[in-house]
């Protein structure tokens, strides 16, 4: 009898063994089945996260491959921006991720690309095709892992009737902006809006300024741990020099608990209660299908040098986005780049810069749009473009990158503070 | 005779080892019919709870191997304050949940037995906020604390109060979702109560007034040791949720500004999905769910022990 539990118990547990680890690939193979069973067409998911007439540009993409290929159905799905990246990292981590996803290129891209679940596709493109500083940040050890389709640009964004009304012009320099800035305040206009729960926006005010002071090679040196660092007295002073705007009351109120997705910050732009806005050029998207009432009112200018500061305004924030690549475990690994190429085709690029107000990667395509062309020449005579560090760095130094910047917007702690961490975990992520 | 006798202890013996066969086979139905739940239970709640310690030893980015390392993830977890920051807000939300919240939901319960004219509407404007989905309470929210055109802080003005930046306040953050919390569970305590009021023996009442008892009276002699059980049952859900809390915290503040508001849910999650350090986010969700393991053996015996000894009980 004893015997018999015995037995019963060694199988109980043998097959409980067994059954735990097979969890996994238990699951993914029904994934597998799932893929390519059902109605007997090829599916391929494709993620992105622009809404209004982007999507209306990727969509239109996707018809035109869907054409050429009747047997094969793509299905689209957009996931809002702040909680993309998290959400692309769960199904990737859970061996579930889409056959083609939007990135922005940079580290964020390099870290799926070192796990091995980014399709390498430098076989399959033709290089000329594409912007090279662009093409540059999602090629990763000389191979390419993604396609830019769009590239960005960081501008501080003005209401013109605002300006005109008080006899204002866009500053050149720090100087001329705090004044602006004060005359403003003094006819109860909030000066610049500001939506930083999201981190991103504001750690684009830590990047110009380092930008300006430091030069335009400061991050790359610290980057690639070759000169100058993360602690150097450039970032201690870009750090002041924000303390300093938030202490003159620059900005809304509360802006560190405002979430940018949701709009309240851009609202405060569109409805005149702030004039400016320090973005990226994804605003003008927003405007055509927000407030397309404000477009006329709206103008832009570089970010403002400061005094003394090695760098120009012709050192301009960029980024790369969307960015295409195909995920490594995909089944219709041919399907998808061509996919991906239709995505970034001459066609698709030229919807993408003339209906939504962007610039793209896809060389030679200049947008008829008046204002748009200007921020292309801006983009043309651009001596640096800097990608932003948050979709550069690794991301644990990226996350530190925005925390840190986000407290010293909070006034939480002292620039020398939030220059000492950042070089100290760039120590210990960056080798 | 001897023969009979023989004959009579072989077939108790067989009894005996039938009584005992039938026992053991018993024991195998038994465990036939709760294996299908004791295998999918393994697989999904013991399985991970040990891979996850597992993985706790190991500096590992979630994909590639990775390496072994010991405790080190433990004693940077110890050192961290962002964590005891976490740790500091979970016992908040557990303190407002079961000080706060329950109360109010037994405030509430009272109030819908009170002879108030049109009370029976308001039962169901009180269970309103706990049908919505936390993403749209913690959007809804947001609008409403905005720092300058949310509908508190117009309120706030016609009091004649300057602005408050509900959710950018390091100190004021924490405030603002824990009363978005009070106002979301509330009702669910609320329903809870009622139900155990509903219970409660109207004769109780009657001979109480027979003997005089005023409301008070009522209320803590009768109606309060009587929802003594409810009360606990009440407490262990509001425990354990608040330490599982995730959500509203995710959507109304992001666990910011500068980890004001950081859960060691939210931590964890930061850790594993956006740093990509899976070993040490382990490590959090290991002490969580030791953390939650003791409390909940710590409500168990005190629940045992008052029981045994009959406090409030009848």
């Amino acid at each position: 009898m004893k015997r018999k539990f015995l037995l019963l118990t060694t199988f109980c547990m043998m097959v409980l063994a067994a059954c735990a680890p097979g969890g996994g690939s238990d699951s993914e193979e029904s994934n597998a089945v799932s893929g390519d069973g059902g109605s007997g067409k090829q599916v391929l998911d494709f993620w992105y996260i622009d809404p209004g007439e982007k999507e209306k540009v990727y969509q239109e993409a996707v018809e035109r491959f869907e054409e050429k290929h009747p047997d094969v159905e793509v299905k689209m799905l957009r996931v809002a921006n702040d909680a993309y990246k998290q959400k692309l990292a769960v199904s990737m981590s859970g061996g579930n991720a889409p056959d083609i996803f939007n990135s922005w290129g940079g580290g964020w891209l390099k870290q799926f690309v070192d796990q091995g679940q980014v399709l390498d596709v430098t076989e399959s493109i033709e290089k000329e095709r594409f912007n090279e500083l662009a093409l540059d940040n999602t090629t990763f050890h000389d191979k390419i892992y993604g396609l830019p389709l769009g590239l960005s640009l960081d501008l501080v964004f003005y209401n013109k009737e605002i300006f005109e009304e008080y006899g204002l012009t866009p500053p050149e320099t720090y100087t001329e902006w705090v004044e602006i800035i004060e005359t403003l305040k003094e006819n109860n206009i909030i000066p610049i809006a500001l939506a930083n729960q999201t981190k991103w926006p504001g750690a684009y005010y830590l990047m110009n300024f380092a930008a300006r002071i430091g030069g335009p090679d400061l991050f790359n040196e610290a980057f690639l741990r070759e000169g100058r660092g993360f602690d150097d007295p450039a970032y201690v002073e870009a750090g002041e020099y924000i303390q300093e705007m938030v202490e003159m009351d620059a900005f809304n109120p509360g802006f560190n608990g405002v979430p940018y997705d949701e709009g309240q910050g851009r609202q405060l732009l569109y409805s005149g209660q702030a004039a400016m806005m320090d973005i990226t050029m994804s605003l003008v998207n927003n405007v055509r299908t927000e407030a397309p009432e404000f477009e006329e009112k709206m103008d832009f200018f570089v970010f403002p040098t400061v005094e003394g500061g090695q760098g120009s305004n012709k050192a301009v924030g960029a980024s790369t986005g969307p960015v295409w690549s195909v995920a490594a475990d995909t089944e219709n690994p041919d399907l998808a780049t061509e996919l991906i190429q239709e995505l970034t085709s001459q066609e698709t690029a030229e919807a993408y810069t003339n209906r939504t107000g962007s610039l793209t990667a896809v060389s030679g395509v200049e947008p008829e749009d008046e204002f748009v062309n200007r921020m292309y020449q801006v983009a043309e005579e651009a001596t640096h473009l800097q990608m932003p560090y948050d979709q550069t760095l690794p991301p644990e130094l990226a996350e530190l990158h925005k925390d840190t910047t986000q407290a010293l917007f909070g006034l939480s702690i002292t620039p020398e503070e939030a220059a000492e961490q950042m070089e100290a975990k760039a120590k210990e992520v960056l080798e | 005779m001897q023969q009979a006798d023989a004959r009579l202890s072989t077939v108790l013996e067989e009894a005996r080892s039938k009584s005992k066969k039938k026992k053991w086979r018993n024991a195998l139905t038994i465990l036939l019919f709760v294996s299908p739940a004791l295998i999918v239970y393994a697989m999904y709640v013991i399985y991970p709870i040990l891979a996850t310690l597992n993985y706790s030893f190991y500096d590992w980015n979630g994909s590639s191997v990775g390496t072994y390392i010991g405790l080190q993830n433990y004693v940077q977890l110890f050192s961290d304050s962002i964590f005891w920051t976490a740790l500091r807000n979970n016992t908040w939300i557990t303190l407002t949940s079961v000080f706060v919240q329950i109360p109010l939901g037994l405030i509430m319960a009272l109030m819908l037995f009170a002879p108030i004219k049109g009370i029976r509407l308001m039962s169901s404007v009180y269970f309103f906020p706990f049908l919505m989905s936390t993403v749209a309470i913690g959007l809804l929210w947001i609008y409403m604390f905005d720092p300058i055109n949310g509908s508190i802080n117009q309120l706030i003005n016609l009091l004649g109060f300057e602005n408050v930046a509900w959710l950018s306040g390091e100190n004021t953050a924490i405030i603002a979702v824990l009363f978005v919390i009070v106002w979301q569970f509330a009702p669910f305590y609320m329903i809870l109560f009622r139900a155990a009021i509903v219970g409660i023996p109207e004769e109780l009442y009657e001979a109480a007034d027979i003997d005089g008892a005023n409301p008070w009276h009522k209320f803590s002699r009768i109606t309060l040791p009587l929802l003594m059980p409810t009360i606990v049952s009440s407490s262990i859900l509001a425990i354990v949720g608040s330490l599982k809390a995730f959500d509203i915290f995710y959507v109304m503040t992001g666990g910011g500004p500068n980890h004001a508001t950081e859960l060691m849910g939210t931590y964890m999650f930061k850790q594993a999905f956006v740093n990509f350090n899976m070993g040490y986010a382990s490590a959090i969700a290991f002490v969580m769910f030791f953390i939650a393991l003791i409390v909940t053996i710590l409500i168990q015996a005190l629940d045992f022990y008052r029981q045994k000894k009959g406090v409030f009980s009848e």
